[in-house]
Order: structure tokens, then sequence, then C-alpha cells
């Protein structure tokens, strides 16, 4: 009796159960999605690994060593000349590094380089103690500290100043002490880049494992054990992009943003010392734009995104192009007809007006690729 | 008895009747009441020692069902369990900066259930007994979100605690033929930290357990491993062969803590480590004084084992006191503490995929902490069950580093005011007041305020 009831019971749950799993497909008759796509996604994908990203972890470590030899030549002659040549290097450097934010999977993260070299609030009492305390650094012992007190912000601030009123130094503010941990700092930003260049070439674990860029290439091959379908790899890149928008809108400039001019802390913006942050915000959506497209801004046309998104909806294609251009128009725009630093733009009323238009435009562009680009994996016939 | 009452009435009718027929002699009639006396005294000894008798017989009785109900508990499971549970729940208001950055502090309220633990154990013969713990931290699920402020932007990490959050802290079989030797195994308690031994609420002064430990060691440490014990007079000993802990979890703020194997659901033990610890009477019942060794290296037990050379060993020393008399409370521990290769674990763990501790990496090569709690119970004064206390805690969990300078950043401390109000033994209600200092003079100091709710029972 007790047996019959709780298999009446179970008959219930697995008939109502495949009721509500089904409804729709099982009950009325089978129809052909009218959506569903083709496309052939080899190329795009060796494009995207190759020319985007691969290509630029390469630049980055090339401008970590342009960025080690300009400091070293600040240390050997420090001149004015000298010193605006390194902040110069520094910028150069930053660039291929906030482009790359849009792809910030495989060794970036898994090595956990991002921390070491783009540690964000810089920890300026900490720095004080170091500076104050020690002498002589050698990128050794630099590695074992804390990484807020090491990276881009650790060498931007040495470089630039406090960036309160101004992003200019004179080189008599620049201490020899502190030349000297510069230097060490770059030579250890140029070993971790160095490191981030070859685990996509070399070795993704840096001894006998495969390139990660060769593990990206090969979806699905024996042994990769990263990515089992382009459709993972495709993934991962979408999500990449979403992740940036993001963080830029939500996070790099909504944060300092605050609700009112009242509540804006500038203490939150990145890059303040060198008042680059404009620049960093619309690099990191250029790299949204660099494999959306397939190639760097003004390289001949290559397989990137939208070719993917083109071959299931072509106007959703361009209309998410206009979108991503929007966006990093918007960023610049924030900067106004007097080139006012984003710094400076989050406590002024006609400023705030301009930063929420350009979070709107990010944040359209994010709801486009979540909800329009990304769901196009499933609609996709290929793998 | 019967006949007895009658014999006095027959006297008394007879008394009235001689007195009614010869109450002319006086003489005669003093021989008659004299008489009617004594045979009355006779009479009330022997009701007296019929009394006696009596009460003697129903006490036998008693003994004897008495025993019969002993000797039959004594038959039944129950009588060898045990149940003891305690818990308690906080309120805390403190202030917290940003980030690295922030100078401006902002207040936050929080709410905590902060623990709820049962303990249940059985003496399966007078020499054998198990015991276990099961503690519910925060509620109690299998995983826990945390807000990193000091990550950039703040990062929410969702931090899977297998076994943290509802787990087992004791699980021991114990034998212990007599006072002086016992042994016992399994997941065990070690004697190393007071709060592996004062962890109940109405055992410590403090709201929260005392901050300063809880910056050095993992909070009621416990391992698997074996452990033999025994008393000599006052003289209390321990002496544990027991798990040791990975360092690929060591991180700035709480040394060696975090290195606590907990996270997995076994443990690596490649390397042991060995707890001393030598008491002069009891914490838990009062006045006491003892000392505590831990020795232990940790590489062997990491997951990338290949990645640091040296052994990182561990070796923690811990002194304590306590004075607990009439209405004076008075506790205190200091605490020390050395890691070897503190350098190449940092790097290690920097450099390891997945680890990510970020800016919490750099380790101490050395670590000290104390703390010292004073109170005076004013039930010993007025009809109020009052302990009013003070308390200072002290943790610099990186009091030097191997090579470069030590960020005075993780140096705190505590130093509060605060009462404790049992309404009844069982039950304790706490409230503190304090301020907190970071030795770094750009940080400003901050206040705190703590309530808290704590119980504990025992069947």
């Amino acid at each position: 009796m007790k047996q019959l009831k709780y298999s009446a019971i179970a008959l219930a749950l697995i008939s109502s159960l495949a009721a509500c799993g089904g409804s729709g497909s099982d009950d009325t008759p089978v129809v052909e999605p009218e959506t569903g796509f083709s496309f052939s996604a080899d190329e795009m994908i060796v494009n995207l690994s190759d020319d985007v990203i691969v290509s630029g972890y390469s630049i980055l470590a090339d401008r970590g060593t342009a960025l080690l030899l300009a400091t070293q030549t600040l240390v050997a002659t420090p001149t004015q000349a000298n010193l605006e040549a390194a902040q110069a290097a520094w910028k150069d450097a930053r660039q291929p590094w906030e482009q790359g934010e849009s792809h910030i999977f495989g060794p970036v993260d898994s090595l956990g380089i991002d921390p070491h070299l783009d540690s964000w609030p810089l920890n300026t009492t900490d720095l004080q103690t170091v500076l104050a305390n020690s002498s002589g650094f050698d990128a050794d012992t630099i590695k074992v500290w804390n990484d807020d007190v090491q990276g881009f912000h650790t060498m931007e601030y040495l470089l630039f100043g406090d960036g309160v009123n101004n992003n200019v130094k004179s080189i008599d503010e620049l201490s020899a002490n502190e030349r000297d941990y510069l230097m060490g700092l770059a030579e250890v930003f140029r070993d971790y880049t160095r490191i981030l260049a070859d685990a996509w070439l070399v070795s993704h674990d840096g001894k006998s494992g495969a390139a990660y860029g060769e593990l990206l290439k090969t979806p699905g091959t024996n042994g990769n054990t990263f990515y089992s379908s382009q459709v993972g790899v495709i993934e991962e890149l979408i999500k990449g992009m979403i992740g940036i928008v993001d963080e830029v809108g939500n996070g790099k400039i909504a944060d300092p943003f605050g609700s009112s001019a009242q509540t804006a802390d500038t203490s939150k913006v990145e890059s303040q010392y060198s008042w680059n942050s404009l620049t960093d915000f619309s690099d990191n959506i250029i790299g949204v734009r660099n494999v959306y497209q397939g190639e760097f801004t003004g390289e001949a046309d290559k397989q990137g995104i939208v070719d993917f998104v083109s071959a299931a909806n072509p106007e959703l294609a361009t209309r998410v192009g206009r979108e991503i251009d929007e966006a990093i128009l918007q960023i610049r725009a924030i900067a106004g007809t007097n080139n006012m630093p984003f710094r400076q733009a989050i406590q002024d009323t006609a400023g705030r007006v301009r930063v929420q238009k350009a979070v709107d435009a990010l944040s359209k562009l994010q709801t486009s690729l979540q909800n329009e680009v990304l769901p196009l994996l499933q609609e996709w016939q290929g793998k | 008895m019967k006949w007895d009452l009658n014999a006095v009435v027959l006297g008394m009718s007879v008394f009235l009747s001689t007195n009614a027929l010869a109450a002319v002699d006086p003489e005669v009639l003093q021989q008659a009441i004299e008489r009617q006396e004594n045979e009355l005294k006779l009479l009330k000894q022997q009701l007296a020692t019929m009394a006696q008798q009596q009460q003697e017989q129903v006490s036998k009785q008693q003994e004897v069902v008495k025993t019969l109900v002993q000797s039959e508990a004594a038959k039944s499971p129950w009588s060898r369990f045990k149940f003891e549970s305690y818990g308690s729940v906080n309120y805390t208001s403190d202030e917290y900066y940003d980030n690295v950055q922030d100078t401006r502090p902002e207040r936050r309220g929080r709410f905590d259930l902060e623990r709820i633990v049962t303990e249940f154990g059985y003496q399966f013969t007078d020499e054998w007994d198990m015991e276990v713990e099961i503690e519910y931290e925060h509620g109690g699920t299998g995983s826990a979100l945390e807000y990193d402020g000091f990550d950039e932007f703040g990062e929410f990490e969702s931090e899977v605690e297998a076994g943290g959050e509802v787990m087992i802290e004791k699980a021991q079989l114990r034998y212990r033929p007599n006072q002086h030797f016992g042994i016992k195994f399994g997941n065990i308690h070690l004697p190393i930290g007071l709060s592996s031994i004062l962890h109940k609420p109405n055992q410590y002064l403090t709201v929260l357990r005392h901050r300063s430990e809880a910056a050095m060691l993992p909070a009621v440490w416990n391992e698997t491993g074996v452990g033999i014990f025994g008393e000599y007079a006052d003289f209390h000993y321990q002496a544990q062969v027991i798990s040791g802990l990975n360092s690929e979890y060591f991180r700035t703020y709480d040394w060696i803590a975090s290195g606590h194997q907990k996270r997995f659901e076994s443990v690596n033990a490649d390397d042991l480590a060995y707890a001393l610890r030598l008491d002069y009477g009891s914490f838990k019942k009062g006045t006491a004084v003892g000392v505590a060794y831990y020795y232990g290296n940790t590489s062997g037990n990491r997951h990338k084992s290949n990645k640091v050379s040296g052994d990182g060993s561990v070796s923690i020393l811990a002194v304590s006191g306590a004075y607990v008399e009439g209405p004076w409370i008075v506790r205190g521990q200091y605490l020390y503490g050395t890691l070897s290769d503190a350098d190449a674990i940092t790097q290690a763990n920097k450099s390891t995929p997945g680890l990510k501790p970020g800016n919490f990496a750099q380790l101490g090569s050395e670590s000290e902490a104390f703390f010292i709690e004073a109170g005076i119970d004013l039930h010993h004064f007025f009809d109020l069950p009052l302990t009013v206390f003070a308390n200072l805690d002290y943790a610099n969990p990186l009091a030097d580093v191997d090579s470069g300078s030590a960020t005075k950043r993780y140096e705190n401390t505590w130093t509060s005011l605060g009462v404790n109000y049992s309404p009844i033994p069982e039950i304790v209600i706490k409230a503190e007041a304090g301020r907190q200092q970071v030795a770094v003079a750009a940080i400003p100091d901050t206040n705190f305020f703590a309530l808290g709710v704590g119980y504990q029972f025992s069947l």
C-alpha cells in the first residue's frame, strides 16, 4: 500500500516535470527553428589569437623592455628630458596593456600576472615606508613585496607626482632613491610582460605545456584540456569583451563617479597621477573593437567577431560596431573642450553630464553584447 | 500502640476516680500523682523510641530504593552519553577603509550568528570514551561570499569553504587508564593558543574571541593526529603529533592561520607537526600558568610541492597565565612565531596559478601577538551578576620579513572596556567598546562597539 502511494507520487512528479520541461516542443508538432546560421570560425579564431592577442602581448613585452631602458637612462643621466622620455615610455606600455584587458583570460589570469602589473589603488603609505627604509632595490627583492607597491601605478606615481593639480613633475622632485626604485620596478615589470608573452607564444606554463595561443587555435584536438570546441573559444572572446565593458562602465568610471559631485571619490580614479584615465578607458574599449573587428585600428580588414555576428544578423553586426565606436567617442568626450582630466570631470557639473553619457553608451553596448551577441552561440550551427 | 493509648486512658480514668473517692489525704494524693507522672514519662519514652525505629525503617527503605535506581541507571546507555552545546550571536559596529589609499573611515554595523557548537560524547568503559564537536559558523552553509576591499575596485569573492562553515571541530577517541596518563587520537584540539582551551562564551571576557590570536593562529586549532596527556599533582601536560600546515594559504594578515588545511576533503600529511604544552594549574578552572610550543614543516604539504625548496618550518611559542581568585580575573597570553623561507613562500604563492594572494602574499619571517584582559566580578560586592573588564590585544603578523622592510599596516592594537552580565550562569550578555590603532601614522584610529549574547549548557 505504502509502496503504491510512493509510486503514484513519483509518477505524478515525473509527469508534471515532463510537462514543464517539454512545453511547446513535445506536445506540439516539431517546428524547425527559424534561427540558426552557419559560419566557419577557423580563420577568425586563428586571426584573433595571432594578430590581436599574441601580437598585443608581444608589443606589451617590447614596450616593457623600452620602459626599462628609459628608466636606466634616467638613473644614469637624471635630466628633465630623460624623465619625460620615461613618462612617455610608461604611457606607451600602458596602451597595449589596457587594450589587452578585453581578453583578460588565459595566462594573464592563471599566472596571476594582472595584480603584479596593475594593482590599484596604490598603497602610498607603504610606498613611503619602502622608500624611507630601503635602498639599492633589485628586482628579486621587489618581486617578494606586496603587489600594491609595484607595477604600473607605483611607477606612475614616481614619474608623474600626486596628480592633484597637474601631471607634470620636475626632475628635482625625483630623488636618487626613487629613481633606483623606479628602475627596479621597471625590471620586474619587464620580466612579467615577458613571461606573459612567452606563455602565449612558447608555453602556457613555462615548461613543457603548449603555447596558450596554440591551445586557443586548436579547440577540440587531442590533449587540449582548455578548449573542447570552437564554441568555447568564441564564448571566451565574447565574454572577455563583456567583462571589460562592464568594468569600465560600472567599475572604473562608476565607482569614483558616485551619485553626486559631493559623493564623487577622486581617490578611486585609476591612473590619476598621470591623468591618463580617459586614455585608459578608451583604450579598454578600443581593445573590444580590436577583438570585434579582428584587427588593430587602421590595419587591413581581417576576420573578427563581427564576421561571426554578421553571418547571423548583418544588421546587429553593424549596430554593435557603431555602439563600440560611440562608447569610445563618449569616453573621449568627457575631457570636454578644455581637456579636463577624469579626476576633475567627476566633480564638475558639466563634466558629470558628459560622464553620464559615456556610462549610458557603455551600458547600451554591454546590453547588446550580453543579450544579442552572446546568445548567437546557441544558434550557431557549427562547433 | 493501641494498647498503650488504652493504658493511658485507663490510667487517666483511675486517676480521676481516685481523685473523686479519696480526696481527703493529700499525701496519698501526692503519691498517686507522682506514680501517674512516672507512668506518663515511661509511656512518652516508649513513644519516642517507637517513632525513632519507624524513622530508621523508612530511611532504610529509601536507601534500598536509591541503590536500586542507581544500579538500574548504570545499566542504561544514556548514563554514558553526554551532550553539550555553546554558541554566540554578535553585533559589531566598526569603521573600515574602502581601499589602501583611503584615510576616511566609514562605519558599518554587522550582525553575526558567530557560532553554534554541539558536542556529544560517549563513555564506552571507564577507560575509553569518544567526543565529537560540530560547529556551525555564521549560520552554517558550504560557501561564503566575501568582500575584499583591498582589491581593485573591491572584489566579491565567492569562497567555498568545504567543511569550513559547518565543520567537525573535534572527533576524538580517548583511552585514559589513570589520572597520570591518557592518549587521544582522531581530530583533536591543539593546546596552542588559549582560545583552544577557553572557547566557550563565559570563558573569555571580550565579545569576540581575542583578535590578537586570530591574527596569528587558526581559531580553535584542530588537526588530525595523536596526543598524550595527563596530570601529576597540579601539573598538566600534553604532547601531540598532528597534521601540519600548508603554506600555499599563508597570508599577510593572519600569518599561518589560513594555512590550516580545511578547504579540502583530505589533508596533505607529508609534513607532520609537533605540539607540547605544560600547565601548572588549570585554565579551565581558574588560576594557571602555562607554556606551549609548536613546530612543523609546511613545504611538503603544498599541492605544488616543487615551488619551495626550503622546509618552510613554523615554530610558535606561547606563554600564558590566568589569575582567577575571588572577584579578580586576569588572563594573558604572549605568542611569538617564526617562519623559515618566508620569502621563498611569498614568491611561490605569488607565482602559483590560481592561488592569487594578491596584496596579501608577503609573509612575516617573524610574527608576534599578545593580549591581556582583566575583570572584576561585582557579584562579590553587590547583588548583581556583572563583571566589568578592560582588554588589550596586540598583533603583528608581519613583525619582520626576510628582505626589505615590513609594512606596519598589519600591526594592530585594540584596547577596550566592557561588561559581562550573566542573568543565569548559562547565559552571558556582553558589551564592549574600544579603539583600534594601526601602527601606520597616516591611518587614523577607529572606534568599535560590540554586543554579544552567548550560552553554554551540558546535559
